[in-house]
């Protein structure tokens, strides 16, 4: 599905470019970011996963764990965990805890970066908490599931078939039996109030809960069940009835090492607060609202402003110079989680300048205009947006990719850089 | 038995013996002070390049020379090394300067070499060894526009080498990859030698809105 989408996309470009004057048009090619494996349906909302329910072969599911690299951030894989130095979560923490060796002005800095990617969550026991096609679902249509976590999983290249088989190896192709939820939900509700489930977890969709999770400092140890905790809207995706149960329980008997307490419920107080997990009615997923685009400024925007402002804060982490990041230039210069090499360096104006390899391995301008005259760069940030409000386009990936979209004021200053001919 | 307990006696007192010397030598002068060697070429590197990206290009070279008199004769490895890093510096500057680095006053005169370009053979050999560096970094650095763009601005200042020069920097600006306001500047007087006076407006008004100063665009106007 990847080569015809991006060859008629590129064919297409090409032929529209074709009577261009040959000086400085940027010649739009192959879209850098089209998925290739778009989603059927990208508009689906995220308590309405419209899992494509493909069957998945663990076999394979094991290699596509390996090459999308899920031993980097997850624990509990079925693959060893990454080398330190390839380790995302465990390199950050100890830079995080001034365990890193480093000089402490480095630390300082980095710490900055870090704190956005200090958890992700262990997938030990897949197959006894989450449904295969949830697992499926969500890697093709990723969103917030954590609200008390800044990142988020990121929107991977991956295929339909692809996300079942890894779906079928992280849940050891387990079938969960399908149990309609018995229990009354009104004790349900009752229960989630008097164990204090709202410490960790928001509920959104039904009336607030008693208790709010309260965060002080972006991570630190015994803040991480309040960071991990999903909003409990999502899982009547990730459960079925009988999982639910056992989990409310007993979770330790499900996974040893959880965050998640034993809360010391009797089996109908289990019943009953997952039917109400699992049945009661839900408002509206709250939908982010897409900033409104501002106008480009009039005043001067320096490659320095678009520098300390954008690049520096979350665009270098997965886009610089390997030589000066231990050889690793992130997952959008070297490689990484699946991607392959885009030779896309952020860290000078230069380097900037020099653009990108699309998908065939050309050299393009990571300016070059899209169907719509936005720049590439510009188009990535506006998409990351929409995703943030559940509007994926399949042929862009947005940007920074598992993080929160760049304000509208940020976005402003990028793309008032480009429209002034990028001065330096 | 004996001869053990003899030989662990040796031992105490051997050892009790340099604990009693590095105390000495603590009390008649202080702490010990290993002398260690630190390395500050690369943060003389990083402050070259911040040189020459202010156009201050004789500045940079001095930085350089200075720092490594036999950058010539160095093999750049791999891209991003010193060595690298240390040549690109130079060979831009060298071309920026024409082959002519006004560097007598600020550097002594066994390692100023042919930099200074006192003879039309020098600025030659001077801008010959600038592009030569610039080409190993394009091999090492393979299909890069930023060092492509650095290598055609070399380019462009050896007759015999501006053909190549001007297809380098029309590809690039082709695909907007023109790295550098200089790069443009360098596209645009040489449209302008071929006589393409719309190209070189073009090439010209992108210097323009790229450049920290008028000046990177002046020659080509």
């Amino acid at each position: 599905m990847t080569r015809p989408l991006v060859l008629s996309l590129a064919l297409t470009l090409a032929l529209a470019s074709g009577c261009k004057k040959k000086h400085e048009g940027a010649s739009p090619e192959a879209h850098p970011s089209a998925t290739g494996a778009a989603p059927s349906a990208v508009q689906a909302g995220p308590t309405t996963p419209d899992p494509p329910r493909l069957a998945g072969d663990a076999e394979r599911g094991r290699s596509l764990v390996e090459k999308f690299e899920c031993s980097r951030c997850h624990g509990g894989t079925g693959l060893a965990a990454s080398p330190f130095e390839k380790h995302c979560i465990t390199c950050h923490q100890d830079i995080w805890n001034d365990k890193f060796k480093a000089k402490p002005d480095k630390i300082e800095k980095w710490k900055k970066t870090v704190q956005l990617y200090l958890n992700a969550p262990n997938l030990e026991a897949a197959g006894a908490r989450y449904e295969p096609a949830f697992i499926q679902a969500f890697l093709l249509r990723p969103h917030k599931l954590r609200p008390n976590m800044i990142s988020s999983m990121p929107r991977l290249r991956i295929s339909d078939q692809e996300a079942a088989d890894v779906a079928a190896f992280l849940t050891k192709g387990e079938k969960p039996a399908a149990e309609a939820p018995v229990g009354d939900e009104a004790a349900g509700r009752q229960v989630l109030e008097s164990k204090a489930c709202g410490t960790c977890h928001v509920f959104t969709g039904v009336p607030d809960l008693p208790v709010k999770p309260t965060l002080t400092k972006p991570w630190q140890k015994g803040n991480d069940a309040i960071e991990l905790a999903p909003d409990l809207r999502f899982v009547r995706d990730r459960m079925s009835f009988g999982m639910l149960t056992r989990w409310l329980l007993d979770p330790t008997k499900v996974r040893a090492d959880t965050l998640m307490p034993k809360m010391g419920l009797s089996e109908k107080e289990s019943k009953d607060a997952a039917a109400y997990l699992l049945k009661a009615k839900l408002a509206p997923a709250p939908k982010k609202p897409i900033p409104t685009r501002l106008p480009v400024l009039e005043r001067k925007v320096t490659f320095e402003e678009v520098e300390k402002e954008v690049l520096l804060k979350t665009c270098r982490h997965c886009h610089t110079n390997p030589d000066i990041a231990r050889g690793d230039g992130g997952p959008g210069m070297t490689g990484g989680f699946g991607f392959v090499p885009r030779k896309l360096d952020f860290s000078t104006y230069e380097s900037t300048n020099g653009g990108l390899l699309d998908l065939k391995g050309e050299r393009m301008s990571v300016f070059t205009k899209t169907k719509d005259g936005t720049p590439l760069l510009v188009a990535s940030l506006l998409a990351r947006q929409k995703e943030e409000a559940g509007e994926l386009d399949p042929e862009l990936r947005g940007m920074p990719l598992g993080l929160p979209a760049l304000s509208a004021e940020q976005v402003q200053v990028v793309e008032s850089w480009v429209a002034q001919g990028r001065p330096q | 038995m004996k001869k053990l307990g003899a030989m662990v006696m040796v031992a105490v007192s051997a050892f009790a013996m340099v604990g009693s010397v590095a105390s000495d030598a603590k009390a008649c002068g202080g702490e010990w002070v290993p002398a260690v060697e630190i390395d500050h070429r690369p943060e003389g590197i990083a402050r070259a390049e911040k040189t020459l990206k202010k156009g201050e290009h004789a500045a940079a070279a001095g930085m350089i020379i200075r720092m490594m008199p036999h950058v010539k004769d160095l093999k750049a490895k791999k891209d991003g090394t010193l060595v690298a890093r240390a040549q690109r510096i130079l060979a831009l500057a060298v071309a920026r300067n024409n082959g002519a680095l006004p560097i007598d006053k600020e550097l002594p005169s066994y390692v100023q070499g042919t930099w200074i370009g006192k003879t039309s053979k020098d600025k030659a050999a001077n801008l010959e060894w600038s592009v030569a560096a610039l080409r190993k970094l394009n091999d090492i650095k393979k299909d890069d526009a930023a060092v492509q763009s650095d290598l055609a601005e070399a380019l462009a200042k050896v007759e015999k080498h501006r053909a190549e020069a001007k297809e380098i920097l029309e590809k690039l600006a082709q695909k907007d990859l023109v790295a550098t306001p200089e790069a443009y500047a360098t596209l645009a007087e040489l449209r302008s030698a071929a006589g393409d006076s719309e190209g070189q407006k073009v090439a010209l008004k992108r210097c323009e809105s790229m450049a920290k100063s008028a000046n990177v665009c002046r020659a080509a106007a």
